[in-house]
């Protein structure tokens, strides 16, 4: 039986880059062998799905090194849309890889260019929408769908072909919790129907439990390989290679324990085995000491808020909201539950349609976009965006020079904010040659050279790896004690449990819950209802009764033996 | 934001083949160009808006009525001034240019109006299959109807953009015209950036698909003419007919209309 994918020594450099995006991979999988791909940014991920099909080096151009089979084909005798059938590819992007108007055609075009019959392409089309549970959903447009579902769309675009190897890069990172999980689920389906081998780049460590195996990579390469329970018990390892280890490992490990568990099941257990509990005295002194910084007064005010779109969708249903000077806010919620279209409120981005949001006291109906981005800077999602200057200076210059601020003044604020962010030296830098996590940070010091009271930003840590999650958060905990008002938006849920002081609930253009953060993690059920899932570690502490918000919080509650204030209530 | 107009709806309209509705498309632009009186361009109006109703699909006027009522409008004060007659209907006014512009104006909301409800019941891939059956080759075809598809895509981009933009104090509507045109440059710069990543991303999707594996395809989507796209095809080409029949016998226009 020919292995299902061998990579042979091989080496890739992109056209026009000095260093090896690949540096010499040896990797072997076997046929049904299930991997997950591991790393930080920049370590080749992305590059080396694109060598199973053949788009490098047929369609990515240059430097190609070594020899990747897969099934017995040496992809450098293959075109890449030969290699289709055997090898299906998704992409993190889900957007750019969808075209057709509705599902079923979605769907069909991979068949179809292969010149199957109708009729087997019809109970293809069928058979891998049921798979990724998108049966019923024939003739919907794509556009009008979740993107959980437009993901996992995305895979059964590919899984029509049959493809015997099924390698998907990042797909979940753009989701929100619930579909990650749709998208995990339909990779799972798909395992048990069909015999695939399936390699998935992905940074959830918890869904990586679930692998035969993970890759970790570094630098172009393998690093570390072998069965997650392995692999993942070295948290100190996985940690410096820029991979969130699990909550659960880091406690137990911190615990001194020989022993790890990964689930939360699993801790419970090993808790009672090694006579481990919750000291009571203990927790009620952390609640007292990590209680939230007294804030000052009311700076965004939110009456009655509804918003409609020009399409007649009701994206805001009724919201009231006070967000005080000096708090640090993390707004969560579902991909479409209105949370985005709420912050873009609060520089008069939009305009409510009905109620009224009220801006260091000022109606945002009667000030311009212009005048309330003076109060609140607001830092998108995606900063390719925004950049669009050819040095480093001149983009974090942009906002000051439109305000008419001194020249004088723009050189200080532009050197306060790239030192704040931490690009210190990088002023006559190009913005487009630097990495994803640093374009992020010239952003930031683009808003904050403004000097906003107000800094909403939009998911600030999607698509980068875990270490510059940590820095973004680290840099933006920090402009927060430094006096500004901080309103985050987004689905990574131990970025919330960390760093915000308060968490807004939004459910169906509602808020649901509103309260700090430890209170709000405490409803763990109904947050399961609003499609959110807090982390492990939250999840354990909820299981003891008492919600814990890190690790850190964890082991300073958790004692051996003796008889404290507090019970562990195991199940 | 949700730019296209197909709406997905079970009608005779859907139904019908791609090129019977484009045939039937191009009568109905034919007549009214020709039509330079507005009460046959009213009877037109109602004709088209008719099939709309019975495709169900009316309900995309919502998105583009400003557009129509501000072309009407326009159409109609403007060639009230411009045009001049014999009958003087209000000040400087003459009806026969008051209805002149009458006429304009519902001439291109009627052209409008038929190419909206085109759209909104033919879907993208039928227009390319379409195209298809009338000999041009699959990857035109699929390059047209990728751009067709790409334009949303672009839409969205650029409203992100400019408001990212505006969040940072970029003010486009102050200043003169060369200062005007430089604040373009912080819009355009990641729009295009956006643009072709975007193509590219979607070019190794296609390929990673199967694109252009093989010379013969299939086409799943199955178009065909029927009853109905003949009956359309003849019905709209005599009224084509009918038009050029009183168009030469001057029925059509308005008399004593000084242009």
């Amino acid at each position: 039986m020919p292995q299902a994918v061998v990579a042979d020594a091989v080496r890739f450099q992109y056209k026009d880059q000095s260093s090896w995006a690949l540096d010499g991979i040896d990797l072997t999988l076997a046929e049904g062998e299930f991997a997950v791909i591991m790393g930080p940014s920049g370590a080749g991920k992305s590059t080396f799905c694109c060598t199973l099909n053949g788009l490098i080096p047929h369609f990515l151009r240059g430097r190609f090194e070594g020899r990747v089979t897969v099934l017995g084909k040496d992809t450098r005798q293959f075109r890449v849309s030969q290699l289709a059938r055997d090898v299906g590819l998704v992409f993190q992007d889900f957007e750019t890889q969808l075209f057709s108007t509705n599902v079923e055609l979605e769907v069909a075009f991979g068949p179809e260019n292969f010149g199957l019959p109708r009729a087997e392409i019809a109970s293809r089309v069928r058979e891998a929408l049921s798979t990724v549970r998108l049966a019923g959903m024939e003739r919907r447009s794509p556009t009008t769908l979740s993107g959980g579902q437009k993901q996992r769309l995305a895979i059964a675009s590919v899984l029509s072909l049959a493809p015997r190897i099924v390698c998907m890069d990042e797909p979940t990172t753009d989701l929100d919790p619930v579909g990650k999980h749709e998208v995990f689920e339909a990779a799972a389906r798909l395992r048990a129907t069909r015999d695939v081998t399936m390699v998935i780049v992905e940074h959830e460590t918890e869904e990586a439990l679930g692998a035969d195996r993970i890759v970790l990579m570094q630098g172009g390469r393998v690093t570390g390989d072998g069965p997650p329970r392995q692999v993942l018990a070295d948290a100190d390892a996985l940690e410096s290679a820029g991979i969130q280890p699990l909550d659960v490992v880091r406690l137990f490990r911190q615990l001194g324990e020989d022993r790890v568990p990964f689930t939360v099941d699993e801790a419970l257990e090993l808790m009672r085995a090694r006579g481990w509990r919750l000291d009571g005295a203990a927790y009620a002194r952390l609640v007292a000491q990590k209680r939230p910084p007294a804030c000052g007064d009311p700076i965004i005010e939110v009456e009655g808020l509804r918003h409609r779109y020009a399409s007649g969708v009701a994206a805001l249903d009724g919201v009231d909201l006070t967000v005080r000077e000096g708090e640090f806010v993390a707004v969560v919620g579902q991909n479409g539950s209105g949370k985005t279209t709420l912050v873009k409120h609060f520089n008069g981005l939009l305009l409510p349609t009905a109620g009224r949001v009220v801006v260091g006291g000022r109606d945002t109906r009667r000030a311009g976009v212009l005048e309330l981005s003076k109060l609140v800077g607001y830092v998108f999602q995606n900063p390719d965006h925004q950049i669009f200057a050819d040095t480093v200076f001149d983009e974090v210059a942009f906002g000051p020079r439109n305000f008419g601020v001194p020249p004088g003044e723009i050189t200080r604020r532009v050197r306060e904010a790239l030192a704040a962010v931490g690009l210190s030296g990088y002023e006559q830098a190009d913005p487009f040659a630097l990495t994803k996590g640093e374009r992020q940070r010239v952003a930031v010091a683009s808003v904050l050279a403004t000097q906003p009271r107000v800094i909403v930003l939009d998911e600030p840590t999607t698509g980068l790896d875990y270490r510059e999650q940590r820095g973004m958060m680290q840099l933006i905990k920090k402009l927060n004690e430094d006096g500004h008002t901080i309103i985050v938006v987004t689905h990574t849920m131990w970025v919330v449990a960390e760093y915000a002081h308060r968490v807004v609930v939004m459910k169906d253009g509602r808020i649901m819950f509103d309260g700090p953060t430890r209170e709000v993690f405490s409803h763990e059920e109904e947050l399961t209802q609003a499609f959110l899932r807090p982390p492990q570690i939250v999840r354990l502490g909820n299981r003891l009764g008492h919600p814990l918000l890190t690790v850190e919080e964890a082991r300073a509650c958790l004692t051996k033996g003796g008889q404290g204030g507090g019970r562990l209530s195991l199940p | 934001m949700d730019v296209y107009l197909y709406l997905e709806r079970d009608s005779a309209v859907h139904r019908m083949d791609p090129r019977s509705k484009l045939f039937v498309l191009l009568m109905v632009f034919a007549v009214a160009v020709l039509c330079n009186h507005p009460l046959p361009l009213l009877v037109l109006l109602v004709l088209v808006l008719a099939v709309g109703q019975v495709a169900r699909v009316l309900g995309n006027l919502r998105r583009i009525w400003v557009m129509l009522a501000t072309i009407g409008v326009l159409s109609t004060v403007i060639w009230s001034f411009w045009a001049g007659g014999r009958t003087r209907l209000a000040g400087p006014v003459e009806l026969e240019a008051f209805l002149y512009g009458l006429a304009t104006g519902l001439k291109l909301d009627t052209m409008i109006i038929a190419g909206m409800i085109f759209l909104s019941t033919t879907r993208n891939e039928e227009i390319t299959a379409g195209l298809i059956k009338l000999g041009t080759p699959f990857a035109v075809s699929f390059a047209f109807s990728t751009a067709l598809r790409l334009v949303p895509t672009f839409i969205g981009a650029s409203v992100t953009v400019i408001q990212a933009q505006k969040s940072r104090g970029l003010d486009v509507s102050s200043g003169g015209f060369f200062s005007r045109v430089k604040k373009q440059l912080p819009m355009l710069v990641p729009v295009f950036v956006c643009a072709i990543r975007g193509t590219n991303q979607l070019a190794m999707a296609l390929e990673s698909k199967g694109f252009g594996a093989q010379r013969e395809r299939t086409y799943y989507l199955e178009i065909g003419l029927g009853r109905l796209d003949y009956a359309a095809m003849v019905v709209s080409a005599a009224l084509l007919g009918l038009t050029v029949y009183l168009k030469v016998r001057g029925w059509l226009e308005i008399p004593g209309l000084i242009r």
